[in-house]
């Protein structure tokens, strides 16, 4: 698994009070969910990642090398990134040209690209909606295509900002599950997600931003067991953690599931 | 309860021109002034259409066939949406869109309909303050719109929606960009709204469980289920695909039923299960 590491981040936008500040930071986990409140920096770190930011002072590596040395097209193959805003990266006429543009960027075999491109629509549902303009689809539905496009390129890291805003829950479902297929297939996927429940129970790792600082990285075992880390920095538990503590248990619970087998039959 | 102060839906049918299915199929549905309306149900189930007809969007923007009838407190928004539209505040699903793009700062956004109203100045002062500590918008008043951070686009959606003293609340999907605490906020003052009426889409399953009054289950174009929201996930077919509020997952596991037989769906139903049970 290819592995990301910050040293000595700095970025300010121009005329705005935010700064992001990183000191050290090694992603190591397949799995790992940034979290934190709005504005904290955490697509302005994806942006940097991925070359649409340049930092002001300090390093991104990717195994050990500088991205910035990185030729677009190696760059493209190494880190994907899907948008917040579907809108924000949809351009083309159909829905199966929008997968076979991004597949253009990295290899020029059109037949090729055709195949892939027929093979991740079946896989995000959308197989049937290759003809249609991807305006024509459904929010939730631009939303995969998106994902689709990054799917297509297959690069060893995958970014994904919000990726669960406005889908449905067999949506989501699948999505968890090609998630967990790409990190069975040796890929990194970082995303950005504002729910906790999702973190709790499917990510390895966590990583906290506030005010454009990394607070904390660990387990969400960990980090939802420090109820007033999580509340310093306007977090809130998982449900299942709200629920409980209400019934006077303060133990850490990840999902309903981990509450039945820490407490059924005791 | 007078006719004038309730909602009704009457085999609603709503087909989009040049569409081959309805997306709205004989959807029947009460409620009644002053309560919140949950509605839920997965993607292409017909919410989003639903929220077009209460807002009178579809057929008086949207162009569509419509068959039956929709009256709201005694007005239809289809056939008198002028006055109807008078009476409602309206969050889409995709809040960027629906600012006017006029205004050069958020403060400016939310008096914007009350400027075309008339109001005086010293009022939509007030008003405007007032929404936005509501929205937790107070620091960005004098910032543009598009500065504003998704979640923080939703909460100013929804200012402009609120700050006309609407008495019907229309809102599509309106916290999926907020943060958790953003989310907690606005659950936390929907509940205490007063004298609206409000019908709102959302997967947040839990908050809507905690503060809806009714609970309308979309599938396919069809309102499959409705009722209060104990009511509707004890007895919501798991084929829907809906996931059920976690209290009620919760309780399920652990076999920790409610008085009534029921398993509890909301914090105060769980605790009430919970200390039967112990």
């Amino acid at each position: 698994m290819a592995k990301i590491e910050l040293q000595d981040l700095q970025f300010a936008y121009p005329g705005k009070s935010f700064n992001l500040a990183v000191k050290q930071q090694v992603f190591a986990d397949p799995m790992t969910a940034i979290v934190g409140q709005n504005g904290a920096g955490k697509s302005t770190i994806f942006k940097l990642l991925t070359g649409l930011l340049q930092p002001d002072t300090g390093i991104i590596k990717v195994d050990g090398h500088d991205l910035a040395d990185f030729k677009p097209v190696d760059r493209l193959k190494t880190i994907g990134i899907t948008f917040q805003n579907p809108d924000d990266q949809l351009f083309n006429a159909t829905v199966k040209r929008e997968v076979e543009w991004s597949l253009s960027q990295v290899n020029d075999d059109r037949d090729a690209n055709s195949q892939q491109a027929d093979k991740v629509l079946a896989n995000v549902g959308l197989a049937e909606k290759a003809a249609e303009n991807p305006y024509d689809l459904s929010l939730s539905e631009r939303k995969l295509l998106t994902i689709a496009t990054v799917l297509a390129i297959d690069p060893e890291i995958y970014l994904f900002d919000e990726p669960m805003i406005s889908l449905d829950s067999p949506s989501k479902l699948m999505l968890t599950q090609i998630f967990h297929e790409l990190v069975a297939d040796g890929h990194q996927v970082i995303t950005i997600t504002h729910d906790m429940d999702w973190v709790a129970a499917e990510f390895g790792a966590v990583c906290v931003m506030e005010h454009g600082r990394i607070q904390f990285t660990g387990t969400p075992r960990a980090l939802f067991g420090d109820r007033g880390l999580v509340e310093r920095v306007g977090l809130l538990p998982p449900k299942v953690m709200e629920l409980t503590s209400m019934l006077g248990d303060s133990r850490v619970y990840l999902s309903p599931e981990d509450y039945y087998k820490q407490n059924l039959g005791k | 309860m007078d006719e004038d102060k309730r909602i009704t839906l009457d085999n609603l049918s709503v087909r989009y021109r040049g569409a081959e299915d309805a997306q709205l199929k004989n959807v029947s549905a009460t409620a009644s002034i002053g309560q919140i309306v949950g509605i839920i149900g997965n993607s292409h189930t017909g919410k989003s259409t639903l929220c077009r007809v209460l807002a009178g969007v579809i057929p008086n923007i949207i162009s569509a066939e419509i068959t039956g009838s929709c009256e709201v407190l005694g007005h239809s928004p289809v056939h008198e949406w002028p006055n109807f539209n008078s009476l409602t505040g309206v969050v889409l699903q995709n809040p960027a869109g629906q600012l006017s793009g006029l205004a050069d700062t958020v403060a400016d956004e939310m008096a914007f309909d009350l400027i075309n109203q008339g109001i005086s100045e010293d009022v939509i002062n007030k008003r405007v303050a007032n929404v936005a500590a509501q929205m937790g918008l107070t620091d960005q008043l004098v910032q543009t719109p598009e500065s504003l951070s998704g979640g923080q686009m939703q909460r100013l959606a929804i200012a402009t929606a609120i700050v006309t003293q609407p008495t019907i609340l229309i809102m599509d999907d309106p916290t999926s960009e907020m943060d958790p605490l953003g989310r907690q906020q606005f659950f936390h003052w929907l509940a205490n709204v007063q004298s609206t009426t409000v019908f709102i889409v959302s997967s947040e399953i839990d908050d809507l469980s905690e503060i809806a009054d009714r609970i309308w289950v979309m599938d396919d174009g069809q309102l499959v289920e409705q009722g209060t929201p104990q009511a509707v996930f004890n007895y919501l077919d798991a084929d829907r695909q809906i996931p059920k509020p976690t209290a009620y997952q919760l309780a399920a596991g652990m076999n920790w039923h409610l008085s009534n037989g029921a398993l509890p769906v909301t914090p105060s139903e769980l605790k009430e299960a919970y200390d039967g049970k112990n």
